[in-house]
């Protein structure tokens, strides 16, 4: 399946701002499943410079500043991408043995994966979420059917509403009252993952934008979309949960980056000098290219 | 007539001399002592000052301890429990340390410092240190100041310590210890350098006969670093980027800054532009090549570092990843200063170096690794708990907090949090006698060493920071934490050649006359300099002019001047409003119990006492720009003007004080204008002066005579004093007082220095040298602003002013003075918001999801 997607955000100040400066995470990722085909960066007023790198967890980070008066910012990103439908993985050791697997010292530490057991910016180790989890990490479960499990508890418990929390309520507020949007239903399963001692990370990618015939919209598709991972494994490694959708990564799913939180992978963020009150506003469109078979 | 008996110094030993009395306590090294006799090493200083004698010594102390209050020696230029800077406590007994033991100290250093240059190297590297398991994953997956932005960036010349410093010990065997590593910003070297300056000034004889070792090469050695790291080698714009003044570490930064001739700036006076730093100045943006850090890493930056600190300066990180600014120490240094990896740091410089540790390291323990804990709480009364990871600025509470917990709760928090803690080996470190009253006291002396590592070579400072406490308990985390300060002497075996800063003859200077670099913050803290001079010196001679009214001899309902004056007082907020009628007698004792107090109340923002305050605060902002005699003046003043402690006082005491503080403000005015050259410096702290001037002047005068009404003779020789010119009113037109010729004298006389016209004229041509754009198209505002004063001043016709009703309400001069009035302010905005306000806050922008 091809997508072309494209993801404008708009700052406009109420006075002209004579400087700012933002690092932005837009660029989708090149993974076994999916192959990006082309990715385009368009600011206005044009920065004359912008500059990409790879940042510590292998996203690319692009960092731009606009330095003269201007009255707001304009940020939008394309992108051709071409996802593969992945199987679903069938098999998983029990969870314990994933525990002891990422403690036990061996020859050498797999730094990448270690780094991702520790408490972060926005989700800090919590007796509560691990009191969570304990329910669908029964003795001897296979890791694969305990976070799927844990997903599926996600999605029931939580309601999925905008005006619960802002980016940053604290992890606990959201828990506490089982609500928010996808950022936070992805923290609290990362929280739960990490309170085991499992490492998990966060996703940030989209969601298709209309649904194929027959099938319900997903929820988060009009804006970008977050869900976590978790790690299962030598053998697995990495399998994503979508606790929003209570889905599995699907053909439908595009994934743009990956970091401890939302804080590492945040898709733009700015610093503006001056230029009083600002408003955002953002728009994500996802176009499947090829035309779906009839049913 | 009997010979008196003269001991011999050669034979003189400890108990005739300096150091009779001084007894060091048991189980420390004793740095002086050896049994009940001087080491060795001491013995040419003993002898020394033994000839010098203890009351010549005493002299010679009392006046350097004047001299460092007058430089205003501090750690804080604001202590703020007290309001005051905190006095720097030097010691006046040096540390002396012989040649050899100090080469054994300094190429342990010299090792300890490339062996945590090579950890710093891994960390933002290849992290093969981790990978392998030498280090622990947890000290930098645990650590609060890893920023994962700053992995893989490229460091001015490949290196991360460029400066580095340790706090060493010294146990009972004699063997010095490492306490503790600083590595994100060493500070120290600044005090280290000004106490060398004092005590070599105050034993210039004895320095010279121990052949004590010179700081400056040091210095020269951070001149060279900063050069070979510069990106464009002609004439580099280098900065010492400091935290304000509200930093401990503000006095040594604007030392450093002047010494080494740096510019001293602050976050907000930089930005970046085109991946490159920008210094903001009146001239426009200055490229920056080199900065010389003193915030913490995660303050530097809030786009790409720690987010949740607001300043810094956005970009930061691009524009040294860009290559197009060298930060020493480069960002992220610091990481390594956490006490953490002392525990590892023998084995890594055996697998690291392949060398054996030279300078050992305190003992140290993780507790969080496998085990570790059960082994730490059961010697847990011979250990030190200490906070793995060091939260630079915020150490010394956290610590307090540590060492005020009892047993039971440490424990707990041992239990809870084992990997946030570390546990130390105590030292019992070494004494030292310090002087107190003429008695010599043993303490106990940390010595802070500095090593600076350029292409040549790691240079160790011949010489450090000695602290001291009067406990032998482990050493406090912050430098402000010490009780006392001594300067270390390095004692060489031959007389020793001098190093200086000045630069050598074959690199001749490049003529300046320009300060167009002033940094905008810098000017505005000259501009309201030169306001609060003038307001302090009206307010005073105002007070001055009143009190000595309402003390006079004649009747008070007779002083018809009085009703004025406390008018204006009120109008200038140094009294209540209330006071501003008529009945003054019935008044006196209120006015008098109330004007007093009010004249020194550091609560009320308009009393001359907090003028002062206020000039002395923006003062201390502009260290690096005041000279030191000026200073020295301000000092003064501002110690000397408050109210006696205890005890009644009245006006006349009050007199006194007015009397002195407007000598002082004088003496400053001037040394300002003689000692500064006419660059923008001089610029913006007389436009202050002037603007303020002429303003105070028109409200006074407004206040004072329009719509007065009785015999003028009074307080038209009020007004006179007040505008200090009734000498030279006499002079012209000896005691005949006239409204016309007195008026003329105040207002239009352009060759009074005193008068509304001469301030004007000033302004004018301040206006006219302000930096401006190449081309400018049309007048600037400031310049229409300044013609329209000068135009409302030229155009008085004096005779107008000697008409009847002159002084009425809506007359001539009322609107003259109300229209001035009006204008001055006006002026003042418009320069403030053209050249003293760059920027508006910064504001975070976030796609909220």
């Amino acid at each position: 399946m091809q997508y072309r997607i494209t993801h404008t955000t708009k700052f406009q100040y109420a006075d002209p701002a004579p400087v700012c400066s933002n690092l932005v995470h837009l660029a989708p990722r090149h993974l076994p499943w999916q192959k990006v085909l082309e990715f385009r960066l368009l600011v206005h007023p044009d920065p004359k410079q912008i500059s990409s790198r790879p940042d510590y967890f292998g996203n690319q980070v692009s960092y731009f500043a606009i330095a003269h008066a201007h009255r707001g910012v304009t940020i939008s990103a394309h992108s051709h991408i071409e996802v593969q439908a992945i199987e679903p993985p069938i098999a998983s050791p029990p969870w314990e043995r994933v525990v002891r697997e990422i403690q036990a010292p061996r020859p050498r530490w797999n730094l990448d994966t270690y780094q991702y057991l520790f408490p972060s910016r926005h989700v800090p180790l919590l007796a509560e979420l691990r009191e969570y989890a304990l329910a669908s990490f029964l003795e001897g479960r296979p890791i694969g059917e305990a976070v799927a499990d844990l997903m599926h508890r996600i999605h029931q418990d939580f309601n999925y509403d905008p005006t619960a929390t802002l980016v940053h309520t604290p992890l606990s507020e959201a828990f506490e009252k089982r609500a928010g949007v996808c950022q936070d239903f992805a923290h609290v399963g990362i929280g739960c993952l990490r309170a085991l001692g499992i490492p998990a990370r966060y996703v940030s990618g989209y969601l298709r934008t209309n649904p194929p015939p027959g099938k319900p919209r997903l929820v988060g598709a009009d804006a970008s979309h977050a869900w976590f991972a978790a790690y299962c494994g030598q053998e697995l490694g990495w399998v994503d949960f979508d606790p929003t959708n209570d889905l599995l990564l699907s053909i439908d799913h595009i994934t743009s980056g990956w970091g401890r939180d939302y804080d590492d992978v945040c898709p733009v963020q700015g610093l503006v000098i001056g230029g009083g009150q600002h408003v955002m506003s953002v728009s994500v469109d996802v176009e499947p290219l090829e035309i779906p078979a009839e049913p | 007539m009997d010979t008196p008996l003269v001991t011999s110094p050669v034979k003189s030993s400890a108990s005739q001399s300096f150091f009779a009395g001084y007894q060091p306590p048991l189980g420390a090294f004793d740095e002086l002592l050896a049994g009940d006799k001087p080491r060795d090493h001491w013995q040419s200083f003993a002898h020394e000052i033994n000839q010098l004698g203890t009351a010549e010594f005493e002299r010679r102390w009392q006046h350097a301890q004047r001299e460092m209050s007058q430089n205003g020696l501090a750690y804080t230029s604001w202590n703020e429990t007290q309001q005051r800077a905190r006095p720097w406590d030097l010691d006046s007994v040096p540390l002396l340390i012989d040649a050899a033991d100090w080469e054994n100290v300094a190429s342990g250093l010299r090792q300890r410092a490339k062996l945590l240059e090579a950890i710093l190297q891994d960390i933002y590297g290849p992290q093969e240190l981790m990978k392998s398991g030498l280090l622990p994953p947890d000290t930098i997956f645990r650590h609060p100041e890893f920023f994962r932005a700053l992995h893989r960036q490229t460091v001015p010349g490949g290196r991360y310590l460029h400066l580095y410093s340790a706090d060493l010990g010294r146990s009972p065997d004699g063997r010095w210890w490492v306490l503790a590593d600083r590595t994100e910003a060493p500070s120290g070297s600044g005090f280290a350098l000004e106490n060398r300056l004092i005590l070599s000034r105050m034993l210039p004889r004895v320095f010279h006969r121990c052949n004590v070792q010179r700081l400056a090469s040091y210095f020269v050695a951070l001149k060279e670093a900063v050069n070979e790291v510069t990106p464009q080698t002609n004439n580099p714009r280098v900065v010492v980027l400091s935290q304000g003044n509200s930093s401990p570490n503000y006095f040594e930064d604007a030392y450093l800054a002047r010494y080494l001739g740096f510019t001293l700036v602050e976050a907000e006076d930089l930005a970046v532009r085109n991946q490159r730093v920008m210094l903001k100045t009146l001239g426009g943006l200055l490229q920056v090549d080199v900065i010389i850090r003193r915030p913490n890493s995660g303050a530097c930056d809030s786009l790409e570092l720690d987010g949740r600190q607001s300043g810094g300066i956005p970009g930061l990180l691009q524009a040294s990843r860009a290559g197009n600014v060298a930060i020493l120490n480069p960002l992220g240094s610091g990481i390594i200063e956490s006490p953490i990896f002392m525990a590892y740091l023998p084995k890594l410089c055996q697998e690291v170096l392949g060398e054996k540790l030279a300078l050992p390291g305190l003992a140290t323990w993780w507790c969080g690794e496998p085990g570790r804990l059960d082994d730490v709480l059961a010697r847990l009364d011979q250990l030190v708990i200490k906070r793995a990871f060091r939260a630079r600025g915020k150490e010394y509470a956290l610590m307090q907090k540590l060492k005020m917990a009892d047993r039971e709760t440490l424990v707990q928090m041992l239990k809870e949090n084992p990997e946030q803690f570390v546990a130390q080996e105590m030292v019992h470190r070494s004494t030292l006698p310090v002087r107190e009253e003429g008695k010599l006291i043993p303490a106990h002396i940390a010595l802070r060493a500095f090593a600076v590592t350029n292409a040549s070579g790691c240079h160790i400072m011949p010489g450090g920071l000695v602290r001291v406490s009067g406990k032998a308990e482990p050493l406090e985390i912050s430098l402000m934490a010490g009780e006392k300060s001594k300067d270390a002497w390095i004692l060489g075996t031959t007389p020793v050649s001098n190093v200086t800063l000045l630069k050598r003859v074959d690199q001749p200077l490049r003529l300046k006359r320009t300060g167009g670099e002033l940094p905008s913050r810098v000017a505005e803290n000259l501009y309201w300099l030169g306001r609060n001079l003038e307001r302090a010196d009206v307010s005073a001679r105002l007070l001055r002019t009143t009190i000595t009214r309402l003390t006079s001899e004649t009747a008070l309902d007779d002083v018809t001047e009085l009703v004025p004056l406390l008018r204006t007082l009120a109008e200038l907020g140094q009294i209540e409003t209330g006071y501003a009628v008529k009945e003054i007698r019935q008044q006196l004792p209120a006015i008098e119990s109330t004007l007093l107090p009010q004249i020194f109340d550091h609560q009320d923002p308009f009393s001359l006492r907090s003028i002062i305050t206020d000039i002395f605060r923006i003062t201390a902002r502009t260290r690096d720009r005041v000279s030191g005699d000026s200073w020295r003046i301000l000092q003064r003043m501002d110690k000397g003007f408050s109210p006696p402690g205890v005890g009644s006082w009245d006006m006349a005491d009050c007199l006194s004080l007015l009397d002195d503080l407007i000598i002082n403000l004088a003496a400053l005015g001037g040394m300002v204008s003689e000692s500064m050259t006419r660059t923008q410096v001089y610029h913006f702290l007389d436009m202050g002066r002037r603007i303020e001037r002429a303003y105070q002047e028109v409200r006074l005068l407004h206040c004072c005579l329009i719509s007065f009404q009785g015999e003028i003779g009074p307080l038209l020789e009020a007004i006179l004093e007040v505008f200090d010119s009734s000498m030279t009113y006499r002079s012209r037109y000896l005691a005949d007082l006239q409204l016309g010729a007195v008026l003329d004298l105040v207002i239009t006389d352009d060759t009074n220095p005193r008068s509304v016209a001469w301030q004007v004229l000033e302004l004018e041509k301040h206006v006219k040298r302000l930096p401006r754009e190449a081309l400018p198209a049309t007048i600037s505002a400031e310049e229409r602003l300044t013609t329209r004063l000068t135009y409302l001043i030229r155009m008085i016709e004096i005779s107008a002013l000697t008409e009847e009703g002159v002084l009425d309400e809506d007359g001539e001069l009322s609107q003259l003075l109300l229209e001035l009035a009006e204008i001055l302010p006006k002026l003042s905005d418009t320069i403030s918001h053209r050249y003293l306000i760059h920027a508006g806050p910064q504001m975070r922008m976030a796609e909220v999801r």
